[in-house]
């Protein structure tokens, strides 16, 4: 068998190529929401299996003064989806003569994933920003599109070893007759570098360096801060 | 437009006519990537020359580097009986075991007579339950009056069986009041549907049967329908792994529904293990 | 899944100020199923040596019981108390003799030497390969959500009381994240004179 095969096939015989349109390029997003601002942090490391493409990508992305997108998972998806929200967003300025709103963009954002329902985006995305109501919101997305509004939420590489945390810090999980007080802009931020430089010990794709951007009704603040970068 | 080819960011030619109207048929491949793509955002994209299911499995399989996690919701039930229907869910979204959320709304509130559950992706059940939730509205503004919860569950079944095959996976129940009283369907993404006085759907479905067999009666009052509704959701997420967070119990009356409370199964677990030991 | 996977556990351990602490989740499951809720993953080998079996739970106990036969004819032996560091030994040997067909087992071994109390802590993959730490280790299901929770509120020197509570709130925390372990929860925190062992009200679903 193997002989005839060889003489139909030359010597390698049938040969099977495969594509894969994904890749997964790791990066965690953090978003948290407080009571009149929102906090949206990601790290800056562009990687893929054990090697670092970049030290400088961050995966927070403005979307509007009141609003920030963090994305990751797979860069060039990132990179498409980031950009067509971009146009949807100024086509619907322009016919609509105002900003969208976050609440809206979220629910634009989980039609657009829903509709490559078929040929997903790979991308984990989590919008933190201020609503309707000039309250802090954080809303999480699945791949495909599910999609909830939460008080804080990790994803990406790092996503498991920060949302426990996050439970405890400031979802006061298993802290039994905990005074629940509402959480701070300091010490939103805080907590927020806290747990990525643990994430940076642990997770090989998370490091170099943090960008949180902090939202308020007044706009957008960036602060950027390093990581260790091994 | 090398990536847009490549990645066949078009239409198959092959899919069946209902899948057709809803998704874009580009064929010049020289319009711009990002037109495509946005025309894309607003419309169904398939990939061409890529087999759908082949290419979901690569993602959902254990071994890929690329494994993309799809939230998937688990146990709820519903049951009608003297006084109307009573759905209770749990509220626990899980990707492989890791927990993503305890604060899943697996009832989703399509208007205020028709209720629907989430069990299975979590995403197939939202967009649909919001697809129809349009077309009951339509259904109101050409008719003049409400749709019946049987034409609501078959417009459901109807749509779901159209992408039969392409990997959906949902398992709902729609909940109602019409002309003819309380209503109660079980839908699927096979397209399956069916009417019943008690359905139980998820991976805890098993565990919530078991409780609800040994408690339902049709002469129920209001107050012990809700008690079995909330116990039978709660010793699920005792047993089942995959389920889990707030019992959410609502219930449809004439007038049409109303959330009757969101209870933490912590707080149950304890509230019921105290009863066990008073009897004792 | 994994077949490490199969039954579900969490267990770490940590070092604090003259003292260490082993914790570990009750849950007994077969898969998404829950069987018991009072299952033994942790097991005393001597009076300041314990060691916790996440895994197959077959292993779990098969395993335990070879250490428990092995380490008795230790001590007959050489008559005096095994320390950590050979215990660990022990076990590594244990398992590797099963290079080629392990137990699914990936031990965490804590305790105090017999003689100078300084404690100890360590653990293995499922073919005995030691690691042996100065903060806190952690195996199971749950592996990144103790990991998460371990490198921000761990802090060296802890006193006993303290690292109860910072090992019982890293535990808790990090399998109710988890599908597959929780289901209550026990703590035992060992000093030089006296055990401490300890359940959890934790969530049960």
């Amino acid at each position: 068998m193997d002989s005839q095969m060889n003489e139909l096939y030359g010597n390698n015989g049938p040969k099977q190529v495969h594509f894969s349109p994904y890749a997964f390029n790791g990066g965690t997003v953090l978003a948290v929401a407080g009571e009149d601002f929102a906090v949206v942090a990601s790290d800056t490391r562009l990687s893929e299996g054990f090697s670092i493409h970049s030290r400088d990508t961050p995966k927070t992305y403005k979307l509007s003064d009141k609003t920030v997108l963090g994305s990751c998972g797979f860069h060039g998806d990132v990179l498409t989806l980031t950009k067509v929200i971009g146009a949807r967003l100024k086509m619907f300025e322009h016919s609509h003569n105002k900003k969208m709103s976050t609440s809206s963009i979220a629910a634009m954002l989980s039609t657009m994933l829903y509709y490559k329902r078929f040929f997903p985006y790979y991308v984990y995305n989590i919008i933190g920003g201020i609503d309707d109501e000039g309250k802090g919101c954080v809303y999480s997305f699945d791949p495909v599109g599910s999609y909830e509004r939460e008080a804080y939420r990790a994803g990406g590489s790092a996503s498991s070893m920060l949302q426990p945390l996050l439970d405890n810090q400031i979802g006061f999980k298993n802290q039994e007759g905990a005074t629940v007080v509402p959480l701070s802009k300091e010490k939103a931020v805080a907590l927020v570098k806290d747990v990525f430089i643990s994430a940076a010990e642990r997770d090989i794709y998370t490091g170099d360096a943090i960008i949180v951007q902090v939202v308020t009704k007044d706009g957008v603040k960036t602060e950027q801060f390093p990581l260790r970068k091994d | 437009m090398a990536l847009g080819s490549i990645c066949g960011l078009q239409t198959m030619t092959k899919l069946n006519s209902s899948l057709r109207e809803n998704c874009n048929l580009l064929n010049s491949q020289d319009s711009a990537f990002v037109n495509e793509a946005i025309y894309g955002s607003e419309n169904f994209v398939t990939p061409r020359d890529i087999d759908i299911l082949s290419n979901q499995k690569n993602l959902t399989d254990k071994d890929s580097n690329v494994k993309i996690h799809f939230d998937h919701g688990t146990t709820t039930l519903a049951f009608k009986f003297k006084h109307g229907v009573i759905v209770a869910v749990d509220s626990r979204a899980t990707a492989g075991p890791y927990i993503a959320s305890q604060t899943v709304k697996k009832v989703i509130e399509i208007n205020p007579y028709l209720l629907g559950t989430m069990a299975g992706g979590a995403a197939d059940c939202s967009f649909w339950e919001r697809h129809l939730a349009k077309e009951c509205r339509l259904h109101e503004l050409r008719n003049k009056e409400r749709i019946s919860v049987a034409a609501a569950s078959k417009l459901l079944a109807n749509t779901v069986y159209n992408y039969k095959g392409m990997g959906l996976s949902m398992g709902t129940m729609i909940v109602g009041w019409d002309k003819k009283g309380p209503g109660l369907y079980y839908v699927d993404s096979d397209g399956e549907r069916m009417k019943n006085n008690m359905f139980s759907v998820g991976s805890g479905s098993t565990y919530a049967y078991g409780v609800l067999d040994s408690g339902y009666k049709w002469n129920l009052s209001v107050e012990e329908a809700y008690d079995l509704g909330k116990r039978a959701i709660y010793h699920a997420t005792h047993r089942d792994a995959y389920s889990g967070g707030v019992v959410n119990l609502y219930h449809m009356k004439e007038s049409g529904w109303i959330k009757v409370s969101q209870t933490d199964v912590k707080e149950l677990h304890y509230q019921y293990q105290e009863e066990k030991s008073r009897r004792r | 899944m994994s077949i490490l996977d199969y039954n579900g556990a969490a267990i770490m351990a940590m070092k604090g100020k003259d003292c260490v602490a082993i914790a570990a989740d009750r849950r007994f499951g077969v898969q998404a199923q829950t069987v018991s809720m009072d299952f033994d993953k942790i097991f005393e080998m001597g009076p300041h040596l314990y060691i916790g079996l996440p895994g197959l739970a077959t292993d779990v106990q098969t395993v335990s019981q070879r250490l428990n036969f092995r380490l008795k004819m230790y001590e007959l032996r050489e008559n005096r108390k095994i320390k950590p560091k050979t215990f660990m030994s022990m076990v590594s040997n244990l398992l590797y003799e099963r290079r080629f067909g392990p137990y699914f087992v990936e031990p965490v071994i804590a305790g105090l030497d017999p003689k100078t109390f300084q404690p100890f802590i360590a653990s293995m993959d499922l073919i005995g390969c030691p690691m042996i730490t100065d903060d806190f280790v952690v195996s199971g299901t749950c592996s990144e959500q103790m990991y998460g929770m371990c490198e921000s509120l761990w802090e060296p020197n802890l006193e006993p009381e303290d690292l109860f509570e910072t090992i019982s709130q890293a535990l808790m925390n990090a399998f109710d994240r988890d599908a597959v372990s929780g289901w209550g929860a026990v703590v035992y925190i060992i000093e030089k004179d006296k055990v401490t062992k300890r359940l959890l009200k934790t969530r049960m679903d």
